[in-house]
């Protein structure tokens, strides 16, 4: 049995038909390259040969034996380019149809590639151009770019997929044909050989008409400027593109050191009039060449520039690739007119009220009035850097508020501005990019590194808030979603019977459970039922961790400072209870002065300075069998070995007797059905 | 529902001569009968007291008030006598901030499917 190779398919290849998806054997493998694995196969298609590189996504096919000497492959996707007047065929994907194969035919070593040319596209330029046997140029783009020195230098950076792994497998590039006609090719592959077997190619080609070879004059570069595209049409098998964007974020230079040595990157993000968004980044020479070039704000024409898989952890633009300059990248300038069509910026803003339900590190836009602004604080981070932290408080017309948290230089920039802004009275609209969704204290947003803010933005959006705010927003209450502290009533509450935290396992899950309970104070832990607690003060916060005693003094760890007083803060244990069963729970300094009614210091001296043991049971005695609205955080920890559901009192209401009832006569109605 | 408590703790709790939670809709339902309700005091003079009720209605109650001034809000506990009037045997002052239209829903939930529970 003998194998039919597909008949001419090296003149197709070379001629510039890249859809022919052929059968042909390989003749011979060889490892090229110093510092980078390449291979370089010989093709056959059992008449003439050439010489082809195996893209480096395909190597470990021939290292694990999957490709051998006198394997029958069928190319599936490859290129041509042409450098230094040769042509040189780069296989992407291929599958390997019979492993082992004698040679097919006669083939002729038509094409002997010599070491120079494999050489030099190691040090290619990207934008190479192929001819057709038409003498039309159609430009295309290897994906991969392994001889790029920026690319290697951003494995040390981050954590970024070879460009050769992007998933071009089964993919077929896109050409762009300026006049698309192709010629025709008689071919044999019709007939049939009675006495051999035509091996059927695993994938069929779809139908396209093969190019002729008729040859016609000189083979020119076609000069003319590349066109421009939509950011949203760009993909790593276009030809020669170009794009004009208006730059909305310039990123900083920064600088690292991996094992390739220093290098500096910036990366800046573009917008065009259809509302296309992508990152570009630059890396060492490159960042020299445009760094101060690239203004935000501005227009420019950009093209030649490579693209690869965007990293989801740093750029949150709506777009799957990014594009990388390199030498031979352009970025012009344009004209203020040109951009007329492209906005300033891009946002997608959501009302505070989807806030609530967004997930946990999702990124997003958010518009709003600032109402408050703190002051700055510092912060230890977990690298043992300090920075700056700012919150401000923002409301919209979905009648809700949320904390958003400025970090480092929000701080002192925008966060100044906020502030000033906020003290005299003129609340300012404030338009948040790429905000980051935390859950730690109910649902808050802070910024990130690619974080812009605006204040009182030229937007339609920003009119339409101040002018909300002017009417109705400044008179009216906004519920927060940002405390932990949800006031009974609102939506989200969730009411619990005391027997349903077992039964329903709350806490168990990787978030902490907010409910609320009604439920009756039934007794108390009575000792430890407060802690000496440091009154130093972080920033606008008493620190309060546990303080030691120090012979006469207190000290604190984490302030590494001894004071006298210490101040005495609850910590109180007790038993609530409703009609379906008991639970213990533990209440913090503000909801434990609510339900004892004294601070903690009193009834601490109480204790251990007056031992009035009567009077300290009575204290205790008069608090207990009082019912609660309490709300309640259930969370599971680790103790030693073991698991135990905590449930935390982060606040305890009295009764409101109206609400409680009509939250009943509700819960009927809804019972009422069954 | 907290306004039992309230029932409870203000009277000595007699299970034998129970009376019906009305409103004024429902007291034509139950003419000649027990029954409780509060009104909101509209008029007092002696004998009589013409009060509204938790659902908008005009309600005569006749008898004679305690002798404390009357609240905002007042609960009698009687005979009703008419379609409109009770002869009111008990007087509780329920103060002057009430919760008027969660009695209503009671008198209807107490009325209607969970009457079982109150008589």
């Amino acid at each position: 049995m003998s194998i039919n190779l597909t008949p001419n398919s090296i003149a197709a290849i070379n001629g510039g038909d890249l859809n022919l998806k052929p059968l042909v054997q390989v003749l011979d493998i060889k490892q090229i390259g110093t510092s980078q694995e390449r291979y370089r196969l010989l093709i056959s298609d059992s008449v003439s040969t050439h010489h082809a590189m195996l893209a480096t996504q395909l190597n470990d096919r021939v290292k694990t034996g999957r490709v051998k000497k006198g394997s029958v492959v069928q190319l599936i996707d490859y290129m041509c380019s042409d450098v230094q007047n040769r042509r040189i065929v780069v296989v992407l994907n291929m599958e390997t149809i019979v492993l082992d194969c004698d040679i097919i035919g006669n083939p002729k070593l038509g094409d002997m590639t010599a070491q120079k040319t494999v050489s030099n596209l190691n040090s290619a330029q990207p934008g190479r151009s192929v001819y057709d046997n038409r003498g039309n140029i159609q430009s295309f783009r290897p994906a991969f770019n392994a001889q790029n020195p920026g690319s290697n230098n951003m494995q040390g950076l981050q954590t970024n997929p070879l460009l050769q792994s992007q998933g071009m497998q089964g993919s077929r590039p896109m050409l762009m044909v300026p006049n698309g006609s192709n010629g025709v090719l008689r071919s044999a592959t019709g007939k049939n050989n009675n006495n051999t077997q035509t091996y059927a190619p695993t994938v069929q080609p779809a139908y396209q008409p093969p190019p002729s070879y008729r040859n016609q004059g000189p083979i020119m570069k076609n000069e003319a400027p590349a066109r421009v595209i939509p950011i949203s049409a760009l993909n790593p098998y276009q030809g020669r593109w170009a794009i004009k964007a208006r730059v909305t974020a310039k990123g900083d230079l920064r600088r690292y050191n991996n094992a390739k040595g220093d290098g500096k990157v910036f990366s800046f993000d573009l917008l065009d009039s259809d509302g296309g968004e992508i990152r570009a980044t630059c890396f060492n020479a490159v960042v020299d060449r445009f760094y101060d070039v690239i203004e935000v704000g501005r227009v420019y024409l950009i093209s030649k520039g490579g693209l690869k898989p965007a990293q989801k952890n740093f750029n949150h633009l709506k777009n799957e690739w990014e594009i990388f300059l390199e030498a031979a990248s352009t970025v012009d300038l344009c004209p203020e007119e040109d951009g007329g069509s492209i906005p300033q910026q891009q946002f997608d803003f959501k009302p505070i009220s989807e806030i609530e339900s967004a997930e946990n590190n999702s990124i997003l836009d958010i518009i709003g009035i600032v109402i408050s602004v703190k002051p700055s604080v510092p912060i230890l981070r977990k690298n043992g850097m300090e920075t700056q932290r700012r919150t401000v408080g923002m409301k919209d017309s979905s009648g809700r508020s949320v904390e958003l948290t400025l970090w480092g230089d929000f701080c002192n920039k925008e966060g100044q501005n906020l502030q000033e802004l906020v003290d005299s009275e003129m609340f300012p609209v404030l338009a948040v990019k790429a905000g980051k969704v935390s859950d730690f204290t109910g649902k808050s947003v802070g910024t990130i590194s690619s974080t812009q803010l605006f204040i009182n933005p030229d937007i339609p959006e920003a009119h339409v808030l101040s002018d909300w705010f002017a009417r109705i927003g400044q008179n009216s209450a906004a519920v927060s979603i940002s405390r932990d502290v949800v006031p009974s009533g609102s939506k989200n509450e969730i009411r619990k019977t005391v027997s349903q935290i077992k039964e329903e396992g709350l806490g168990r899950s990787d978030k902490p459970d907010w409910v609320t309970v009604k439920a009756t104070i039934t007794y108390f832990k009575l000792d430890s039922f407060c802690y000496p607690a440091c009154p130093l003060m972080i920033g606008d916060r008493q620190c309060n961790k546990k303080a030691t005693r120090s012979g006469t003094r207190w000290v604190c760890d984490r302030c590494s400072q001894e004071f006298d007083e210490c101040d005495y803060r609850y910590l109180l244990q007790f038993q609530i209870q409703d009609h379906t069963g008991l639970a213990w729970v533990t209440a913090f300094q503000e909801s434990g002065e609510e339900i004892m009614g004294y601070p903690a210091k009193e009834v601490y001296q109480l204790k251990h300075e007056a031992q009035d043991e009567a009077r300290l049971s009575d204290v205790f005695r008069s608090r207990v069998f009082y019912p609660y609205l309490f709300r309640l955080k259930i969370k599971e920890e680790m103790y030693a070995d073991e698991t135990k559901v905590k449930i935390t009192v982060v606040r305890a209401d009295k009764i409101d007797y109206s609400s409680e009832t009509r939250h009943m006569l509700d819960t009927i109605s809804r019972f009422r059905r069954y | 529902m907290s306004f039992l408590c309230r029932f409870f703790v203000s009277e000595i709790m007699d299970t034998s001569n129970p009376a019906i939670l009305v409103n004024g809709n429902l007291l034509p339902m139950h003419v000649r009968k027990r029954v409780r309700t509060v009104i909101q005091v509209l008029n007092s003079e002696r004998g009589s007291v013409i009060g509204k009720s938790t659902d908008d209605q005009q309600l005569v109650i006749k008898g004679s008030p305690p002798s404390t001034p009357l609240t905002n809000f007042v609960e009698v506990i009687g005979i009703a006598d008419s379609d409109k009037s009770i002869q009111a045997e008990i007087w509780t002052n329920f103060g002057d901030n009430f919760d008027a239209s969660s009695f209503n829903q009671l008198c209807q939930l107490a009325n209607a499917e969970y009457q079982h529970l109150f008589l």
